[in-house]
């Protein structure tokens, strides 16, 4: 199949399906309508990749009349952002969304001549590839998940009518919004995709129509309203300065002129709030009251990959530059901060959306510091961290229609009531926090990366990155720990075994997510030097990383992920497999007090008074809670922003 | 150096738990001679160790005694890269993931008490981790490479250009080692109590894994002090023991600490020794990568 038919398939079919389905309201109906053009979906960014592989990058403009297409429905978009908020009486949005319109339609009618496209529209290269991969494998997968998901929800709710056909209308068109935004090379095809995921977004948060829904989503439309602001800006500055607004002319030549710097910077700026970063976190640690399938999909494949996408795909342009130096230092103070805060949340949703938070200021370190080996592992990462935490969203929906609780002091001992997801929620914090896994070879490479001296701040970014990592592992470890606590009586476990239901839709997801997160591990090797080092070389880097023996090899380390994975595997399997307990050699805990294991977990305390056996999670909220840090982390964010800003202009 | 590192990883793993099992030891004699006791011989930790072996099982899950295993090992895999000369990020990535599978032994059984060890293992390793990763960095400025081999083929000792880095990492090692004022997971060794934290719920041979972990670690966190001073390396050598020693005198003249307190030492003065022996290494010392 041609390539330019299957990029048409890759926007197109999302939008179509999700119009579709906005017509199907029964349950079953609906199922193979969403299947069947998923796997498509998928089928079709894989053909994508090998063809691409093979023939190169693919840049054209649609035949027919799609400019004008897209202009009216811009329009009707920006209108409509005007509309929300003069019916939701809300003055930010209102004006927001008043003044992205007044400047775009300044831009397209005043300074731009009439007619003027920026050729050509579409320009797929490897990165756009990958980004495909993501959102098409990863998103769609997450839509499949959702059929049950949704219908338990509903139930559990118990709606009268069902709203699920307005759920996967602008579930499933995300996803063709998504392939557009990562597609387009004029820039007003990509700001037109990316205001659509604002209004998905938007939309999706809102989904249950409670008071803290509706909140939430004016938050996180406003916050990516500024986003949307600032894209405008970029462009018409942009427009200014160079006459082009193609994004091949603006990053294929090397780093810009002075004048260029200041669209870039707001580029940047509009990329940190849809990748949530601080001082905008607030939207997405609030874009958890939406249904799951939600949060997975803004967290892992769509919404704020767009926005270090953005960022990743002008690192070109300002390589060696002022903005380059202060993004390293921003995102590397993102990753740390948003990692220390996550130590103090009892949540799992707000402890992932930290997470989340965290490595995408790690990936926008990384484009900061500019390096073929950095850049690199932010392609790196993206992979690793949409698979990862697709897993990680999917699994805490699964617990949570099960135990009726996202906290994770309720998952105490879950490995005994759900042994089969929470072995796959432990896969999943696993690879995303250990060798050799992929997630730690980015920031292996990253480390590495921060310590070549490419600005006079890297000792900064190297400590921020240091200590993020650590807090990384606090928060992680701990929530493991909650999982597999755990009591053995010579009876067996105490806690009633769940059956799960293995071969459904979600499960088999989750599954092939945790599956497809090890095996890209393992082969991180060639992985590197089958996609990421040619995507970087497309990019106009040269590739750092060797990978002769399967070995990963920078100029300055080495390791192998596979025969590391072999030692671990054999570690923690092993020992799983081989030691076994014998009923006679069970014994109670100590506990300071004759057991009394006849009346459950019980002990005999002081006067002889039975007290129950509790253990809880510390969450350190005195050190590190939101109370006692959130003043610092905005200030000291904002105070960044400035210093970007500022140095910028000047 | 090239070829045989493998070959000397794998005697490091055979002879690693004699050297390590025999300086516990002596560090029991010593301890005890501080305190104004005769102390046990020196190869008490020995007969302990096959004792412990010889016990009947007693388990409280069946968790716990996997995830020791999973620190034994990848401990030793620590141990296998630091002396087959790999690289120094990795091996203390792969430590980090052994001290996580200590912690999770210590979670996979309901008690409160090893469940608190836990929780400061973690407080733990969020002071010292930091530490070792910029110790790695800092150690690269100079060598330009993260492998351990770089150390070796460097002119010249690294403890001259990088002192304040020794310093921080002495404040790391106390915390590994789990010496006073920093034994807060669990009290250690030369000061035996019946509960102890994340070891709590272990006994017989799995406890003895334990300790043999520990010579291990032992032996690890030695040859990486000795790394300061490469060449010659039996001056590193010495250097190693003189830490122990200090270790050792602080153990004993210090009481523990409170998470929060080691927590604000080891991030500010190890921390900032090292960004401070950072900027020296730019100003005065010379970053290798620059030249």
């Amino acid at each position: 199949m041609a390539g330019e038919t299957l990029i048409a398939i890759l926007i197109l079919l999302p939008l179509a399906t999700a119009a579709v389905g906005l017509a199907v309201k029964d349950d079953k109906l609906r199922r193979p309508f969403i299947i069947l053009p998923s796997m498509a979906l998928i089928a079709a960014s894989v053909l994508l990749l090998f063809r691409v592989l093979d023939h190169g990058t693919i840049t054209f403009t649609p035949s027919g009349t799609w400019d004008p297409i897209i202009l009216i429905l811009e329009l009707a978009l920006l209108a409509y952002f005007l509309y929300l908020g003069v019916i939701r009486k809300h003055v930010l949005v209102l004006g927001l969304a008043g003044f992205q319109l007044a400047l775009f339609c300044l831009l397209k009618f005043a300074w731009l001549p009439s007619g003027f496209k920026a050729q050509p529209a579409l320009h797929v290269d490897l990165l756009a590839v990958v980004m495909c991969l993501v959102i098409s494998v990863v998103g769609s997968l997450i839509v499949m998940y959702g059929l049950n998901y949704m219908q338990n929800h509903e139930r559990h709710l118990g709606l009268t009518a069902t709203r699920q056909h307005i759920f996967f209308f602008f579930l499933v068109g995300f996803l063709g919004a998504m392939n557009g935004l990562v597609f387009a090379n004029s820039l007003l095809w990509l700001f037109f995709f990316w205001e659509i995921t604002t209004l998905c977004c938007y939309h999706l948060i809102r989904h249950d129509l409670t008071d803290e829904a509706e909140q939430n989503a004016m938050r996180a439309l406003w916050m990516n309203l500024v986003g949307g602001v600032a894209v405008v800006g970029g462009m018409a500055l942009t427009y200014q300065a160079s006459g082009t607004l193609s994004m091949m002319e603006l990053t294929g030549f090397g780093t810009v002129g002075p004048v260029l710097l200041l669209p870039l910077a707001l580029f940047c700026l509009a990329g940190f709030t849809k990748a949530a970063q601080v001082p905008f976190q607030s939207w997405l640690l609030g874009a958890m009251v939406a249904p799951t399938p939600v949060s997975a999909l803004l967290h892992s494949s769509t919404m704020v990959k767009a926005g270090v996408y953005l960022v990743l795909r002008l690192a070109p342009a300002y390589q060696d530059t002022y903005l380059s130096a202060v993004l390293a230092i921003f995102g590397a103070f993102v990753f740390m901060v948003t990692s220390l805060l996550a130590i103090s949340q009892p949540v799992s949703k707000r402890v992932l959306a930290y997470s989340t938070i965290s490595s995408l200021g790690l990936i926008i370190c990384l484009a900061g510091i500019n390096s073929g080996l950095a850049v690199a592992a932010a392609v790196a990462l993206i992979i690793f961290h949409a698979v990862t935490k697709g897993v990680l969203f999917l699994v805490v929906g699964i617990v949570e229609q099960d135990i009726h609780s996202r906290n994770i002091e309720d998952m105490e001992g879950l490995t005994a009531r759900l042994p089969v997801i929470s072995g796959l929620a432990i896969a999943g914090m696993i690879v995303m926090l250990f060798v050799p896994f992929g997630v730690l070879f980015a920031k292996w490479a990253g480390i590495q990366a921060a310590a070549t001296p490419f600005s006079e701040f890297y000792p900064l970014v190297v400590v921020f990155l240091a200590v993020g990592s650590a807090a990384g592992m606090v928060f992680w470890v701990r929530w493991i720990g909650r999982l597999i606590s755990n009591v053995t009586t010579a009876d067996g476990p105490p806690a009633e075994v769940r059956r799960e239901p293995r071969a459904s839709v979600p499960y088999l997801v989750v599954f092939s997510l945790v599956g497809g997160a090890v095996v890209l591990s393992v082969l991180a090797a060639p992985l590197v030097s089958w996609l990421i080092n040619p995507a970087i070389a497309a990019m106009g880097y040269s590739p750092a990383l060797d990978t002769a023996g399967w070995y990963l090899t920078t100029p300055f380390g080495s390791f192998s992920p596979w025969a590391l994975f072999i030692v671990v595997a054999l570690a923690l399997l092993l020992p799983a497999l081989l030691v076994k307990a014998r009923p006679e050699e069970v014994m109670p805990v100590y506990l300071c007090g004759v057991n009394q294991p006849a009346e459950g977990p019980t002990f005999r305390s002081i006067a002889d008074t039975p007290a129950a056996v509790e253990t809880g999670g510390m969450y350190w909220t005195q050190a590190f809670g939101e109370r006692s840090l959130n003043t610092w982390v905005n200030g000291a964010g904002i105070v960044l922003l400035a210093a970007l800003f500022l140095g910028v202009i000047m | 150096m090239s070829g045989y590192e493998w070959l000397i990883g794998l005697a490091a793993l055979v002879f690693a738990p004699l050297l390590g099992g025999f300086l516990r030891g002596i560090d029991r004699k010593l301890t005890a001679r501080m305190q104004g006791r005769i102390g046990p011989p020196i190869w008490q930790q020995f007969y302990d160790f096959f004792k412990l072996i010889g016990k009947a099982r007693a388990v409280t899950t069946k968790g716990s005694l996997m995830w020791v295993w999973g620190y034994l090992l990848l401990t030793m895999l620590a141990v296998y890269m630091l002396f087959a000369q790999r690289d120094l990020l990795i091996i203390f990535f792969i430590l980090a993931f052994a001290g996580a599978c200590l912690i999770f032994g210590a979670f996979s059984v309901r008690s409160p008490y090893s469940h608190i060890g836990a929780h400061r293992e973690i407080m733990q390793m969020l002071s010292y981790e930091p530490i070792l990763l910029l110790a790695a960095v800092a150690i690269f400025l100079q060598t330009g490479t993260f492998k351990v081999s770089g150390i070796f083929e460097h002119d010249g000792p690294l403890l001259l250009t990088l002192p304040l880095v020794f310093v921080a990492v002495l404040i790391a090692l106390t915390i590994k080692l789990r010496k006073s004022p920093f034994d807060i997971s669990a009290s250690e060794h030369a000061h035996q109590e019946l509960v102890r934290g994340v070891y709590t719920e272990y006994s017989g041979r799995f406890l003895a894994l334990i300790e043999l972990t520990h010579w291990y670690e032992l032996v690890l966190i030695l040859a990486f002090v000795a790394l300061f001073w490469a060449q010659p390396l039996w001056i590193g050598v010495l250097l190693a023991l003189g830490v122990y020693f200090l270790e050792l005198l602080v153990d004993n003249i210090e009481a523990r600490l409170q998470w929060s307190w080691m927590l604000s030492i080891s991030w500010a003065a190890g921390i900032g020794f090292i960004l401070v022996n950072i900027i020296l290494i730019e100003l005065v010392f010379g970053n290798v990568l620059r030249l």
